[in-house]
């Protein structure tokens, strides 16, 4: 189809906006920390070579900025992946029969609205090691998952389950040929919001968690030193982190829900 | 309509939802290959009679028999248009079609052989691998149909189908049905309000009255197809519609 060409073309066009507004915001910042002079607002250059140091020769304690950001990926996964095994089923379930979730949202609505933060305290006391960080996450990424495919069962087109039925179709095929499909995309939409969470979590977890790596010890180690570039660094990992996962995210769903996808044939 | 196999009986049919009567004891009999259209005013409860019909309403009193049998979709075949866009959206062209015949569990090889056979009637053929998203709204309608047909329903009940075509798709897709009707002789309940497509597509159009929707009149329509709609008779059988439909 002719569109295809401009699909192409316009994915370079927007590389190449981003790859514009990218460096106009790193010129903003030279900008800004050349004439304030101050040490508190590092230049990108003197924030570049700490990211390099931290690479090469690692932190105050010698631990590299690659096993932070590995120990802090792994508990971000864990807790996901947790949240997904238990979220999904469960809103599904409760989607189907709402009774189910009418009947228990006396112990679901409150603890949805107790922020992930504040069972630090308890989580510290209760568990042990990497169980804090993945039960902070999963806690964090649960609530958005869960409801977002209970609230999504619940809207399913009545049109799309009387197809099946008005074929005699049974329950079981309505489900998994109908509310399934059609609750996927904002599943999915549950998990990226989800995932932003739980890097929120686990920044808060590891700075009162009490280990050594991760990235939010590392920026903690920072500064308790007023070292602003090493900070700087450990926050636009996060940032850049974040940005890759959503990106991953975008690609497997253009890919999955290609039928979203709208081209209408004149 | 002398000396047709009566296909359908339906005797004393009501229906209720709590102290609103609907449906008030309907009578009336549908014949084997018939193209049957229903009309009545707005409101009248034409889309509660199609939901009672398949099934997906109970009827609070009377009975709807096919060959002496109370009507069950899980036993008879029947098929439903419905009034709203009902394309499955993350389905193709092909896998919406073939959904009856998958849920009747009918062998891969007719299945493949019944869907291309449909998808070629309705001239759908080269769009088989699209999504619902690209195409048109009329395309959608024909695939509704293709879907409805390619199971060989015993009866097919149109729940006012192209209410939201404009009219030259409408008029497109109205003659697409006939030809894929009078190719497969299938039994049509066909309900609408606009009363020209009734005289234009049915052989007997059935009147309803207001609500409790009864049976006011059955007009014949004896026309030979494809039709014309400005032929003198056409628009004496529509003006008669028209009269009886009048509730004012």
């Amino acid at each position: 189809m002719a569109n295809d060409k401009n699909a192409g073309s316009g994915k370079l066009g927007t590389f190449g906006y981003n790859a514009l507004a990218l460096s106009i915001f790193i010129l903003l910042w030279t900008i800004v920390s050349w004439i304030s002079e101050s040490l508190f607002l590092p230049t990108p250059w003197t924030v570049l070579k700490s990211f390099l140091d931290l690479c090469t020769y690692g932190d105050v304690e010698g631990i590299s900025l690659g096993m932070h950001i590995f120990k802090s990926t792994l508990r971000i996964f864990a807790g996901f992946v947790a949240a997904c095994i238990l979220g999904i089923p469960l809103g599904i379930l409760m989607g189907l029969y709402p009774r189910v979730y009418d009947s228990t949202k006396s112990v679901i609505e409150p603890i949805r609205f107790i922020p992930p933060v504040a069972w630090i305290p308890l989580v510290i006391v209760l568990l042990v090691g990497f169980s804090r960080y993945a039960f902070i996450i999963w806690l964090g990424a649960f609530f958005p998952i869960f409801i977002g495919t209970l609230l999504s069962v619940r809207s399913v087109n009545p049109t799309h389950i009387d197809v099946p039925r008005s074929f005699g179709a049974k329950r079981l095929y309505i489900i998994r040929k109908i509310v399934i499909p059609s609750t996927l995309p904002d599943i999915f939409t549950g998990m990226r919001v989800g995932m932003g969470i739980g890097w929120d979590c686990i920044m808060a977890a590891e700075m009162i968690g009490g280990e050594n790596e991760g990235l939010g010890v590392m920026i903690l180690k920072y500064a308790e030193l007023i070292r602003i570039e090493d900070i700087m660094v450990g926050m636009i990992v996060i940032g850049a982190i974040g940005f890759f996962i959503n990106e991953i995210f975008i690609f497997v769903e253009r890919r999955v829900f290609k039928w979203k996808e709208a081209i209408v044939i004149s | 309509m002398a000396g047709r196999k009566v296909k359908i009986e339906v005797r004393n049919l009501s229906k209720h939802f709590d102290d609103l009567i609907v449906l008030h004891q309907m009578d009336f009999d549908i014949y084997e290959g018939e193209f049957l259209c229903v009309v009545g005013p707005t409101g009248c409860g034409k889309t509660t009679f199609c939901n009672v019909v398949t099934g997906l309403l109970p009827i609070t009193e009377g009975s709807i028999t096919m060959g002496g049998e109370k009507i069950d979709f899980k036993k008879h075949n029947v098929s439903f248009v419905f009034q709203e866009p009902s394309c499955i959206p993350w389905r193709t062209i092909w896998d919406d079609v073939k959904i009856g015949l998958e849920i009747r569990k009918v062998p891969k090889k007719e299945i493949n052989e019944r869907v291309s056979a449909i998808l070629d009637l309705t001239g759908l053929t080269e769009f088989k691998d699209f999504y619902p998203s690209q195409i048109s709204a009329g395309m959608k309608q024909r695939v509704v149909i293709a879907r409805s047909f390619v199971t060989e329903p015993d009866l097919l009940l149109m729940d006012e189908p192209f209410g939201q075509l404009d009219s030259s798709t409408r008029f497109y897709i109205e003659n697409q049905l006939i030809k894929v009707w009078q190719k497969t002789k299938r039994t049509i309940i066909f309900v609408t309000h606009n009363l020209e497509e009734a005289v234009y597509l049915s052989e007997r159009i059935l009147v309803c009255t207001q609500k409790p929707t009864g049976i006011k009149e059955e007009v014949i329509v004896d026309l030979p197809h494809p039709r014309d709609i400005t032929d003198r008779e056409f628009v004496k059988i529509r003006n008669r519609v028209t009269d009886l439909v009048k509730w004012w």
